[in-house]
């Protein structure tokens, strides 16, 4: 098959928004909750982790 | 906002800059995206464009010739040919139809050049023929296809006893047929060519028992433009890899997209900005744009992780962490955008017009990436949503940190110091003693620029098998007067010059105006060999050329000699050009020509592809030296400037010296020479292979400000900086080096090459210019260390 402006164009634009996403709705929900579960089971980086990021108030102006 | 917290006192201005893109964001939002926009529109235009003229030194004195003289006694530009038949002889009728028809299609051919086709069925290839009454004439071999046997047997009879067909245009043992066509440089349109050449002279005729080869510059050319389509496949196929590359290091899809917005604005900028200077894209250039992109893209990844640090320094707050991020790798960016350009701009010293457009625009384009990181980078940032904390916890905690700090441990220990030093001295003696087989020019008979199992090369090769030669080296003889070429003593000068230079075992045959007074001679005198001589007077000569000549046009003569007989040509066909041969031939050239001087006429170098092959080795051999010396002393006055020190620039340099000597070797062994295809690369190489020299030197003296300690700067600077550099070392790797799988043996040697590049001067900055650094201890960074007290002092005394 070959490939031209349009083609590629279409092809990483598409892609982009498949990772984004993934990402968004698959990767960082399925991240959170191993590491809540990681927690919850008694690993200390991961509550370590997790008490960070919860403490952490982000300034988002 | 105003920065109303604490900031380095030396960098307040940066800081306060980085605080204003971001309070005026709109406006200068706004205007980059129309400039952008018009650029992009621009780019959309831009095509992909080959000029054989672009690529010849043009003040060269052998290209002033080959320009002169290229439009009558043929140039670089030909196509050749052939055909042969696997069974029997190419003496059948069928196979002499096939050749007369093959001919009429080169004929029709766009942008050839009618008066310059040979082959034995075109009108310019003549022989002599005893008419009736006893006078001479000098007809086409054939007229028409052969309707008969008997005129079957006739052009075998004919071809066989003309010294200008057998053995140049018919193969000595019968089985393969040359047509060679010579194209006007200014119509040249390789892609047409190539299809037409197809459809008009390869495809109709081609059958089990009869294969068609065809070689030649401007084939060469249509073949890579062919092949030019891949650059889209590893487009794509590099893009997607990159997005998940950086989604998995950043954990996050921001970081994915960020250094993507860099380099589109860039490469739109880059490419407009190509388009509105009446350029274009070259298909054997595009590796460069390519690598501008992925340079371009690697600042920004640079920028991404330090924001992502500095978010968590500076408690979450996402506006001190842009400007924080801004001021503290604006040094760094900024140097190494303006070293990367500058790097590329001495290439605009050769004088090859290819490379001076080359050198203007990917300078531009890479002066374009401070736009699109630095200036538009913390507005970007601010439009974005912060990242979620627990992703930069994960980011500055997670495997690939890890592994970094185990190696960076490892790597400072005193083993490590002594087997990082003696390691990278071995690796140095090593290449200094295989670049010694570094060739200057093309090292290889086939054509560099496609694979040896290429179509292309495939008929390159069964075209020189068969006859010996196909490459011309055209030597004119430029005479004071008119008629100086009727002189016996400039014939024989011809003559001898022929028979000395096909001595050389890279000859394969030569043809001048001798060979023809002597063919001439022998069948004015009953086909006597002991007649095969150049006359003695000029009115016997004259005579001679008169029967020759008198039944052709002057625009068939031409190509032989000016009709004034003013000057004329020895034409030698090379067996191939490797950069070697192509010295020794001019070499033999220049002898022979200072031994041999002519009362009426002087030999001129050169034209044809060896002669312009040569011009462009003798600049590169000019250049080489020069260009990188230019490469390195620029950078080193940029470092001078950016760090305030002499010394500075030796840490940089060193490991970039040492990758060097390590790239030439690799060349020198796998058979790449330095042409002018391979001379910006290597040069673009070094200017690009100092950015990650200095990310790391600037972070060891921000923190050697913090810490005063250089051992532990050091190490934070090789586990923060060093981290994000060996990622876009990888990203960078990566996008090059898939360049391999491009059909374009040029394109593909260089992705590997600058993957190669990149890895080794990557692993230089990694670990020989932190242990020099460690090891020597030097003053523009160890000044830094009482930076904190010094500030603290200051401040005291203000306050009091």
């Amino acid at each position: 098959m070959e490939l031209n402006l349009y083609t590629s164009a279409a092809i990483v634009l598409g892609f982009s928004f498949l990772v984004v996403g993934l990402d968004e709705y698959v990767a960082k929900p399925w991240r959170k909750a191993r590491w809540e579960k990681r927690a919850a089971s008694g690993d200390k980086e991961a509550q370590e982790m997790l008490r960070i990021a919860q403490s952490a108030h982000v300034v988002d102006e | 906002m105003a920065i109303n917290y604490d900031v380095p006192e030396d960098k307040r201005a940066l800081y306060w800059l980085g605080d204003k893109l971001i309070e005026w964001r709109n406006p200068v939002m706004v205007v980059v995206l129309l400039v952008t926009g018009y650029f992009a529109y621009c780019a959309m235009q831009l095509q992909l464009v080959t000029s054989f003229g672009d690529l010849l030194p043009q003040t060269h004195e052998f290209v002033k010739v080959h320009n002169k003289y290229s439009g009558t006694f043929g140039g670089a530009n030909n196509i050749v040919v052939m055909l042969q038949v696997k069974e029997g002889t190419i003496f059948t009728k069928d196979n002499l139809t096939k050749i007369f028809k093959m001919t009429e299609g080169m004929d029709t051919v766009y942008g050839v050049n009618h008066n310059q086709v040979e082959s034995i069925g075109h009108r310019t290839v003549r022989h002599l023929r005893v008419a009736a009454g006893g006078t001479l004439r000098a007809e086409p071999v054939m007229l028409r296809a052969p309707q008969s046997q008997d005129e079957v047997e006739e052009i075998r009879r004919i071809v066989h006893n003309a010294e200008n067909v057998y053995g140049l245009i018919v193969s000595l043992d019968d089985k393969s047929a040359l047509i060679r066509a010579n194209f006007i440089e200014g119509r040249l349109d390789y892609k047409r060519i190539f299809d037409e050449v197809n459809t008009k002279v390869v495809a109709p005729f081609e059958d089990a028992n009869a294969k068609i080869f065809v070689a030649g510059e401007p084939r060469l050319y249509g073949w890579v433009y062919r092949y030019a389509g891949d650059v889209f496949w590893i487009l794509v196929v590099t893009y997607c890899i990159e997005w998940v590359l950086r989604w998995m290091y950043f954990h996050d899809w921001r970081g994915s997209l960020r250094p993507t917005l860099t380099g589109l604005i860039a490469a739109f900028w880059g490419m407009g900005f190509i388009h509105i200077i009446g350029l274009a894209l070259d298909p054997l250039m595009l590796v460069m744009p390519f690598l501008i992109t992925a340079r371009a893209v690697s600042h920004a990844i640079q920028m991404h992780d330090r924001y992502y640090e500095e978010f968590e320094k500076c408690g979450w707050n996402k506006r001190r962490a842009i400007v924080a991020s801004f001021a503290e790798l604006f040094v760094p960016t900024f140097s190494g955008v303006i070293t990367d350009a500058l790097g590329v701009l001495v290439i605009i010293l050769v004088p090859v017009v290819m490379l001076q457009k080359l050198a203007i625009t990917a300078s531009w384009w890479i002066l374009a990436i401070t736009v699109s990181e630095m200036l538009l980078n913390p507005i970007v940032y601010f439009y974005l949503k912060a990242p979620e904390p627990e992703l930069v916890v994960l980011r500055e905690r997670g495997w690939f940190r890890k592994q970094i700090e185990r190696f960076t441990h490892v790597l400072m220990s005193s083993a490590g110091r002594a087997v990082t030093l003696g390691g990278w001295t071995i690796a140095v003696l090593v290449g200094l003693y295989f670049m010694r087989g570094l060739t200057i020019g093309d090292p290889t008979a086939a054509s560099p620029l496609l694979f040896t199992n290429s179509p292309y090369n495939v008929s390159h090769t069964q075209i020189q098998e068969s006859f010996g030669g196909v490459e011309p080296l055209i030597v004119v003889s430029e005479g004071h007067d008119k008629d100086a070429m009727k002189d016996p003593q400039t014939l024989r000068t011809m003559e001898k010059f022929q028979r000395t230079l096909e001595r050389d075992p890279a000859i394969g045959y030569s043809f001048s105006l001798a060979d023809i007074i002597r063919a001439v001679n022998r069948v004015f005198h009953e086909l006597e060999p002991k007649w095969a001589v150049i006359p003695d007077s000029w009115t016997d000569i004259g005579g001679l050329f008169f029967i020759f000549f008198s039944g052709s046009p002057p625009t068939e003569t031409a190509k032989y000699v000016d009709p004034s007989y003013t000057t004329a040509h020895v034409t030698f066909f090379a067996k191939n050009h490797q950069g070697d041969n192509i010295r020794r031939i001019i070499a033999r050239c220049r002898t022979f020509i200072a031994e041999n001087p002519m009362d009426k006429a002087t030999f001129r170098l050169a034209g044809g592809l060896i002669g312009v092959l040569a011009a462009a080795n003798e600049e590169l051999v000019r250049n080489d030296i020069l260009m990188n010396f230019l490469g390195f002393f620029t950078i080193w006055i940029i470092l001078l400037f950016t760090y305030r020190s002499f010394s500075c620039g030796l840490y940089l340099l060193g490991p970039l010296i040492a990758s060097n000597i390590i790239v030439n070797a690799y060349m020198a062994v796998n058979g790449i020479g330095v042409n002018i295809h391979t001379l910006p690369l290597v040069t673009v190489g070094v200017g690009f292979g100092i950015d990650y020299g200095l990310y790391i030197v600037s972070r060891i003296i921000e923190e050697i400000r913090i810490k005063g300690d250089l051992v532990e700067s050091t190490r934070e600077a090789l586990v923060t900086s060093g981290k994000a550099v060996t990622f876009t070392a990888v990203t960078m790797i990566v996008s090059t080096a898939f360049w391999t799988s491009s059909h374009i043996r040029f394109n593909a040697e260089m992705g590997l090459l600058l993957a190669i590049w990149m890895g080794i001067s990557y692993v230089g900055s990694q670990t020989l210019l932190p242990i020099l650094i460690l090891t020597f201890k030097p003053k523009f960074i160890m000044k830094e260390a009482h930076y904190t007290q010094t500030q603290a002092q200051a401040a005291a005394a203000k306050r009091a």
